[in-house]
């Protein structure tokens, strides 16, 4: 009970004082939240966000599925190297990396100039400073976060299961989308859902890579917090933002449950 | 009807209070212990911080003593938190001129003791009650030099004649006023603003800004990276850059504080005012301005600036005069309408 209790303080004190405060004022008045609907200015940035992080985490998916799956079938000496070229990133900066994108992708950088120098464009294209650039940003960050838990879940399956089946006659076709695909369902959805609620929390990509033409909640916090400074308003905002993350997590459970069902 | 002593609510609170109370109690403590041979700053960062550890703490420094470790950026977030925590940890802090008048609204300002700062001559607008303006800077436009240079917002705004990408500020309190002076509107009936034409007027320009930064570095690293061709900046960041053009004619000229968090001890609050005593010697603005070209609160600074870079500082004779000085307290006074507002513009691109 004690260790309980020291977890809670420990971990979850910030979350109570911040839910106090959404409410609080001289007596308990929901007149914050009532702000937050009134001025709809703020759900819009929330659903802006979450349509980001959406996306963000679709793109996340495309790219990574099909590269741990390649990783998987690599010999283990390069499964090393490809892991480590996965995880190298982790060493560097965000920042580093945000700024990176600006000296590949600007309208004076390496891909713009390449393809006007191959005389495929003339004016170059705005890759940056729009939802684009944001996208672009979080998914190269993030995608080792799917890509790690993925690639381990895919080592775990049992070769013998999808022998078995080649062996009862299944073309591999099917031997990937009926035993393959739904054993990793799991681990998949967890790393899509990881990508997920850290997008909804980016700061430093959005910030840079958006040129503040792609209002994101955190951004909106910071102002809110920092310059305004509005914390009850601010507290609201962050309470509804926990929930939704928190309903979305459980449908993620219902999910993943299901799909374990199927298979047993 | 909805007993306030008994709501979930006030439950958390008084728990937090209490836990908050807790804290405070013991840090202060330790805090009380090891300040006097050393005080925190808070401030801007940057080449702004520099030049105060350049002009003003070094000689307070030699004169006193006492080190001080400076902390950057400075928020009107971490002052309140301080404030209402009851643990000051930073003596002095850097806030801008709307953020002054929040703060003074919020109650987290000490009155400053002007006889114990007992300062050389300074501008008007430099000496307030809670807070001293230390240094002046300017929000102008800038240009690459293979740009046609403009000599108007009004020109800034025609992108007709003017062709190329801009980067506005991220910060409603320079663009509406810039807004409004394109639209045709004189200085000074420019307050109280008339909102809904300075939207008007960014309605127009909005598809051809690229960026609107947050950053001060931003602006004249787009400016060389050619991502825009115009841009408005912050005049210590593209005065003397080369490859960047500029003006201080009908620039927005502003005014950094610096304040006294409620709560400091006496000793912390001496020592604040030994550095802002500091910040009125023109010698010592003089020195500062050597490491950025913004300019300290003393009108006896000119002849002591560099005379061959005189035009890239914002308070000589001839640049001060071009420029507008911001109403703060309009600023606060419309302070959440005006941010709403903003975000609701941005939303619309």
């Amino acid at each position: 009970m004690p260790l309980l209790l020291a977890m809670l303080l420990a971990f979850n004190l910030p979350i109570l004082l911040m839910l106090g405060r959404s409410v609080s004022g001289l007596e308990f008045s929901l007149e914050h939240y009532q702000r937050l609907v009134e001025a709809p200015v703020y759900l819009r940035v929330l659903a802006n966000t979450f349509k980001i992080a959406a996306i963000s985490t679709l793109a996340c998916m495309v790219l990574g599925y099909p590269l741990a799956y390649w990783m998987r079938g690599l010999r283990p000496g390069w499964q090393l190297v490809a892991v480590s070229l996965v995880v190298l990133p982790f060493w560097v900066s965000i920042l580093v990396r945000t700024y990176a994108w600006i000296v590949v992708l600007g309208n004076d950088g390496v891909v713009n100039r390449t393809l006007m120098g191959l005389g495929l464009i003339v004016d170059p294209l705005p890759f940056l400073y729009a939802e684009l650039g944001v996208v672009i940003g979080t998914t190269n960050i993030l995608l080792p976060f799917l890509v790690l838990p993925l690639f381990a879940a895919m080592l775990k399956i049992d070769g013998r299961l999808l022998d078995a089946a080649a062996s009862l006659g299944a073309p591999p076709r099917t031997i990937f989308l009926r035993v393959f695909f739904p054993l990793t369902i799991p681990s998949f959805g967890a790393g899509a859902v990881l990508v997920f609620i850290l997008t909804l929390g980016f700061f430093v990509t959005p910030a840079i890579l958006g040129g503040g033409r792609v209002p994101m909640i955190a951004n909106m916090l910071e102002t809110l917090i920092n310059r305004m400074p509005r914390w009850e308003l601010a507290a609201a905002i962050s309470t509804v933002l926990l929930v939704v993350t928190l309903l979305f997590f459980a449908l993620y459970r219902r999910l993943t449950e299901a799909s374990e069902g199927t298979l047993r | 009807m909805i007993n306030p002593a008994k709501t979930p609510a006030t439950i958390i609170a008084r728990a937090a209070l209490f836990a908050g109370s807790l804290v405070a109690a013991t840090s202060l403590g330790t805090v009380a212990h090891a300040q006097l041979n050393e005080i925190r700053m808070m401030e801007a960062g940057g080449a702004s911080g520099e030049s105060i550890e350049e002009g003003y703490l070094k000689p307070f420094t030699e004169k006193t003593g006492i080190k001080v470790v400076r902390e950057s950026p400075w928020s009107l977030g971490k002052l309140r938190g301080m404030v209402e925590t009851g643990v000051i940890t930073n003596a002095i802090v850097e806030l801008d001129s709307l953020a002054v008048e929040q703060a003074k609204a919020l109650n987290l300002l000490e009155p400053l003791d002007w006889q114990a700062i007992d300062p050389m001559p300074i501008f008007d607008e430099a000496r307030q009650e809670k807070a001293i303006g230390y240094q002046y800077y300017s929000t102008l436009m800038a240009w690459r030099a293979d740009a046609k240079p403009v000599s108007s917002w009004a020109e800034f705004w025609d992108v007709e004649n003017f062709p190329g990408k801009r980067a506005l500020p991220n910060y409603p309190t320079y663009t509406l006023p810039i807004a409004l002076l394109a639209d045709g509107v004189k200085p000074e009936d420019l307050y109280p603003l008339d909102l809904d034409r300075a939207f008007e007027s960014l309605e127009k320009i909005k598809g051809h800004v690229s960026v609107w930064w947050d950053a001060g570095a931003q602006p004249p690293q787009l400016l060389k990276d050619n991502e825009v061709q115009y841009a408005v900046a912050w005049s210590g960041r593209v005065a003397g850059q080369e490859g960047i053009g500029y003006t201080f004619k009908n620039a927005l000229l502003d005014l950094a504080f610096f304040t006294v968090p409620r709560g400091a001890s006496a000793e912390q609050k001496a020592a604040a005012f030994k550095i802002m005593h500091e910040m009125t010697v023109p010698e010592n603005q003089a020195a500062a301005a050597k490491v950025i070209s913004y300019t300290g609160n003393s009108p006896d600074l000119e002849p002591l600036l560099p005379q061959d870079r005189l035009d890239e500082f914002p308070t000589t004779q001839a640049n001060k005069q071009v420029q507008i000085l911001p109403e703060p307290k309009w600023w606060f006074e419309n302070a959440d309408l005006v941010e709403e507002r903003w975000q609701e513009f941005k939303l619309g691109l």
